[in-house]
C-alpha cells in the first residue's frame, strides 16, 4: 500500500519536474536587459545584472579576485553569519542530547601503520587545512573546505588512538571564533556605516594580505567549522546506540 | 549536456522522495533526504552554469565565467545540509536507546 | 536605529555562554531583556518615521543584504522577544546552559525571519529555527519528545528542500535574491515557473507555519516537548513562518489565483484543525490541533489581505491573540490543573481571549476579518468564523470544566510568568479602543 502510493506520488513529481525544468533556459546571457535590477529603496533600475555587477566589481569593491569568496564572505556574509550559526546549534543540539547517552563502547587498538603513520601525516593535514582557508579569497576553497580538512585530521586521529579524546577546551574554539566573527561585524557598524562591512584596507588584489577583512573572516570560520566539526565526532564517538 | 543535468535533479529529488513515503527505517528516510538535498545542489548549480564558462576567478584574460551567485548559495546549503544530518543522527542514536528500534512501524503513527 | 542588533546580540551571546557555563540562563535572560528593549526602541521608530531599512555590508540592496522592517514586522518582533523574555522566565532558571543557547538561537532565527528582506536569508534564519527547534522539542529526552522530534525533523527537512527549489526557480528567472527586486519584476517570469515556485514556497514554509499539506508533526512534537518549549514554538517559530507567508504571498505574488490557493489552504487546514481538537483527550493534543485551526484562520486571513486593508489587521490580532493565549495555556499543560488564583486566572483569560470575548486581540481579529468578509461579500467566511468560534467554545469549555480547581505545582515565579502572557492579548485588545483611528493607517504590508 505504501509503495504504491510512493510509486504514484513520485511518479507525478518525476513528471511534474520534467515538465517544469523544460521550462528553464538552457543558457543565460547574464549581460540581457531582462535581468536588470532594481534598487528597492530608491527604485531606480540599474543597467546591469546582479552576477554580472558581482563578476565586474568584485575585484574593485572587495579586493578579492575569487568572485565566490566574496559573495559568500562581502556580499552576502549574513547569510554566511546565519550559515555558520546553523552548523554551530547542531553542535549544541547534538551534545546537548547526547549528554544522556549511554558511553563507553570498546574499541579495539589500531595496528602500528595507523598508529604511526597518522601521527606523520597529522601535521600536513592541519597545514593543508590551514593553507586552504588564508587563500580564500584568492584560490577555490575557503573557510568550509578548510575546516572540514582540519577536522578530518581530528577524525583520522579519532580513528587510530580510540583513547583520542577532546576535551572540553574545543569549545573554547568555538565560542571564540564564532565571537570574532560577530565581533568584526559589530566593528564594521561602529567603524564603519553597516553591520560586516569592510573597515580595513583592501590592498592590492591577488596578494595574500589584501580583500579587507575576507581573509579575518575566513580564518575564523575555519577554526569554528574545523573545531565545530571535530566536536560533533568527538561527541558521537563513544555513544552506545 | 544541461538537459542531462536536469534529467539527473528530477532523478536525485524522485529517488529521495519515493524513500522519504516508503521506507520504514528511520535512518533510510533521513539517507533520503540527504539524497534530495543533493539533487537541490545539483539544480542550483545547473541554474548558474553557463555553457563555456569557467569559475569566476578573476585571472587577468577575461574569460566567460559562469554566475558565482548560486555557488554561494549551495555553499550554504551544504553546510546546513550537514548541521541537519549530525543533528538527525544524534537524534536517532537516542531514540534508538530509548525504543530499541529504527523502524517507526510499532509505536510512531502518522 | 539598527534592527541588525535583534540578531547579532543573542548570537554574540549564545556563543560566548559556553565560556561561562554556570551563569548561561541568567546571561541569557539578559539577552534577551535588551532584545526586548530594542524591539521596544525599534518599534516606536517604525511607528513614527515608517519602514526602516538597513543595509548589510555596505552595499546597496539588492547587492546586498537588506533588512526591511515594515509596521507589521516590527510588531512582531516585538512580540517574539517581549514574549520569549517572559517565558524564559518561567522556564529558564533552571535550565543547562545548552538549553538556553538553543533558545536564544531560535529567537534569534525567528526574529531574523520576520525583519530580513531577502528570500535567501530568510531561508538561513529559517534553519537556524528549525535546527533550534528540533532540539529542543527533544529536550526532555523521553521517547515520546524524541518521537515527535524526528517527526518535525523529516518534514522540516522536506520543507526546507522546497523552499530551496522554489528560491532556486525564481532565481533562474530573475537573477535576484531581494524579496522587493522580485516583487517589483515578478511580471517577466514565465507563468509556470511563477507557479510552481509558489506552490514549493508555500509547502515548504507551510511546515513550519503548520498550515495544511505538511502539518502531521504537529500534535506530536507539542505532545512530546515540555510546555515551556510548546509555548515558544506557539509564538516564535510558528508566528515568524505565517509571517514570511504573508511577506511572500502579498509582496511577491499579490495575484488573483494565488489568492484563491492560499484561502482554500487556510479553510482546510482550519476545518481539520479544529475538528480534530475536538475529538483530542490529551491536553497539548488538543492545543496543538487548535493551533493548527487558528494557524487556518489566520492564514484566510492572510489570503483576504491582499484585497482588504481590513483583513491585515485581522492577521495582527489573530497573531498576538494566539500567540499570547497559547503560550500561556501551554506552559499550563504541565501540570494537569488550576487550582491557585494565578492558574485560574491565567487559565480562564486564555480561553476568552482566544475564543474572541471583547474586549481581547482574539475579537479584533474575528472583528476585522469579518469586516473585511463583509466588505468582499463573502458570506461562507462569516459562516466559517463562527463555526471555528462554536467548536473552540465547545472544547474549550471541556477542558475548563475537566481541570479547573485541581491541584497544581508550579514555582510562583512560573505562575506569575503566564498570567501576564495572558494578560498580553487583553492589553493588545485595548490597543483599538485607544487608537481607533491610527491603525489602519498604522499596518500595511512592506510598502517600499
Amino acid at each position: 500500500m505504501r509503495k504504491l502510493a510512493g510509486i504514484v506520488i513520485a511518479g507525478i513529481f518525476f513528471i511534474s519536474m520534467m515538465m517544469l525544468f523544460y521550462h528553464l533556459p538552457a543558457s543565460h546571457d547574464l549581460s540581457s536587459n531582462e535581468y536588470y535590477y532594481r534598487n528597492p529603496i530608491n527604485g531606480s533600475v540599474a543597467n546591469e545584472s546582479i552576477p554580472e555587477h558581482y563578476i565586474k566589481y568584485t575585484k574593485n569593491e572587495t579586493g578579492a579576485v575569487n568572485a565566490v569568496t566574496a559573495i559568500v564572505v562581502e556580499y552576502r556574509g549574513f547569510d554566511t553569519l546565519g550559515e555558520v550559526t546553523v552548523l554551530f546549534t547542531a553542535a549544541t543540539g547534538v551534545s546537548f542530547l547526547l549528554s544522556l547517552a549511554v558511553r563507553g563502547r570498546k574499541r579495539e587498538e589500531a595496528n602500528l601503520i595507523l598508529k604511526e603513520g597518522s601521527k606523520l601525516v597529522l601535521p600536513f593535514i592541519l597545514l593543508t587545512g590551514a593553507y586552504i582557508f588564508i587563500h580564500g579569497h584568492l584560490t577555490p576553497g575557503g573557510g568550509f573546505p578548510g575546516g572540514s580538512v582540519v577536522a578530518s585530521g581530528f577524525l583520522l586521529m579519532m580513528l587510530a588512538y580510540p583513547k583520542f579524546f577532546m576535551k572540553d577546551r574545543i569549545s573554547w574554539f568555538e565560542s571564540a571564533a564564532g565571537t570574532a566573527f560577530v565581533v568584526i561585524g559589530l566593528l564594521g557598524l561602529v567603524l564603519a556605516t553597516s553591520f560586516l562591512q569592510n573597515f580595513i584596507p583592501v590592498g592590492t588584489p591577488g596578494q595574500l594580505v589584501s580583500a579587507g577583512i575576507i581573509p579575518l573572516i575566513y580564518i575564523a570560520i575555519g577554526f569554528k567549522v574545523g573545531s565545530e566539526l571535530s566536536a560533533i565526532v568527538n561527541k558521537m564517538k563513544e555513544v552506545q546506540g | 549536456m544541461i538537459w542531462a543535468m536536469y534529467f539527473a535533479v528530477a532523478v536525485l529529488l524522485t529517488a529521495g522522495l519515493y524513500g522519504v513515503i516508503t521506507k520504514k527505517n528511520l535512518m533510510k528516510v533521513f539517507i533520503s533526504l540527504s539524497i534530495m538535498e543533493t539533487g537541490v545542489n545539483l539544480l542550483l548549480i545547473t541554474i548558474g552554469y553557463i555553457p563555456g564558462g569557467t569559475a569566476p576567478i578573476e585571472n587577468g584574460n577575461f574569460a566567460k565565467y559562469v554566475d558565482p551567485v548560486p555557488q554561494a548559495l549551495v555553499l550554504t546549503a551544504i553546510v546546513i545540509g550537514v548541521s541537519v544530518t549530525a543533528l538527525a543522527l544524534s537524534l536517532l542514536i537516542m531514540y534508538h536507546s530509548k525504543a530499541g528500534t529504527l523502524e517507526y512501524k510499532e509505536g510512531m503513527k502518522w | 536605529m539598527h534592527p541588525v542588533l535583534l540578531i547579532a546580540i543573542p548570537l554574540l551571546v549564545a556563543f560566548i555562554i559556553p565560556l561561562f557555563k554556570k551563569y548561561g540562563p541568567s546571561i541569557a535572560l539578559g539577552a534577551l531583556a535588551l532584545n526586548t528593549g530594542i524591539s521596544i526602541a525599534l518599534f516606536s521608530v517604525v511607528y513614527s518615521t515608517g519602514t526602516v531599512h538597513e543595509i548589510i555590508a555596505g552595499f546597496a540592496p539588492p547587492i546586498g543584504i537588506f533588512l526591511a522592517v515594515d509596521s507589521l514586522s516590527a510588531l512582531l518582533a516585538m512580540i517574539i522577544n517581549l514574549f520569549a523574555l517572559i517565558n524564559f522566565m518561567a522556564i529558564g532558571k533552571a535550565s543547562e546552559y545548552k538549553f538556553s543557547m538553543l533558545y536564544l538561537l531560535a529567537v534569534a532565527g525567528s526574529t531574523g525571519i520576520v525583519i530580513t528582506g531577502d528570500i535567501f536569508n530568510m531561508f538561513v534564519f529559517f534553519e537556524i529555527t528549525a535546527v533550534a527547534s528540533y532540539a529542543l522539542v527533544a529536550s526532555r529526552k523521553d521517547k515520546k519528545s524524541m518521537e515527535g522530534a524526528i517527526k518535525y525533523m523529516i518534514l522540516g527537512s522536506l520543507g526546507s528542500i522546497f523552499i530551496l527549489i522554489g528560491i532556486a526557480l525564481i532565481y533562474s528567472q530573475l537573477k535576484s535574491l531581494n524579496i522587493y527586486d522580485i516583487a517589483s519584476r515578478i511580471s517577466t517570469m514565465d507563468a509556470k515557473i511563477k507557479w510552481a515556485s509558489v506552490a514549493m514556497l508555500l509547502t515548504g514554509i507551510g511546515v513550519e507555519a503548520e498550515i495544511f499539506p505538511l502539518n502531521g508533526w504537529v500534535p506530536d512534537a507539542y505532545q512530546g516537548a515540555s510546555g515551556g518549549v510548546a509555548s515558544l514554538l506557539s509564538f516564535g517559530p510558528s508566528k515568524a513562518a505565517i509571517y514570511a507567508i504573508a511577506r511572500i504571498m502579498l509582496v511577491i505574488f499579490p495575484l488573483q489565483k494565488v489568492y484563491y490557493l492560499v484561502l482554500t489552504i487556510g479553510v482546510i487546514t482550519l476545518l481539520i484543525g479544529e475538528l480534530a481538537a475536538l475529538k483530542q483527550e490529551n491536553v497539548k493534543r488538543m492545543l496543538a490541533y487548535s493551533s493548527i485551526g487558528q494557524m487556518g484562520l489566520i492564514t484566510i486571513a492572510i489570503a483576504m489581505g491582499m484585497n482588504e486593508k481590513n483583513a491585515i489587521l485581522a492577521i495582527f490580532f489573530l497573531m498576538v491573540s494566539h500567540a499570547s493565549s497559547k503560550a500561556s495555556l501551554f506552559l499550563l499543560s504541565d501540570s494537569s490543573g488550576m487550582g491557585s488564583a494565578a492558574t485560574k486566572y491565567t487559565g480562564i483569560v486564555s480561553v476568552l481571549g482566544i475564543v474572541g470575548m471583547p474586549p481581547f486581540a482574539g475579537f479584533w481579529g474575528k472583528w476585522y476579518l469579518l469586516m473585511a468578509a463583509i466588505n468582499g461579500n463573502m458570506l461562507w467566511v462569516i459562516v466559517l468564523i463562527f463555526f471555528s468560534g462554536i467548536v473552540e467554545a465547545a472544547y474549550f469549555a471541556r477542558y475548563l470544566h475537566r481541570y479547573y480547581g485541581n491541584e497544581e505545582s508550579f514555582s510562583r515565579l512560573t505562575k506569575y510568568s503566564m498570567a501576564v502572557l495572558a494578560t498580553m492579548s487583553l492589553i493588545f485588545g485595548l490597543l483599538p479602543l485607544i487608537y481607533e483611528m491610527g491603525l489602519k493607517t498604522l499596518f500595511g504590508m512592506g510598502g517600499v
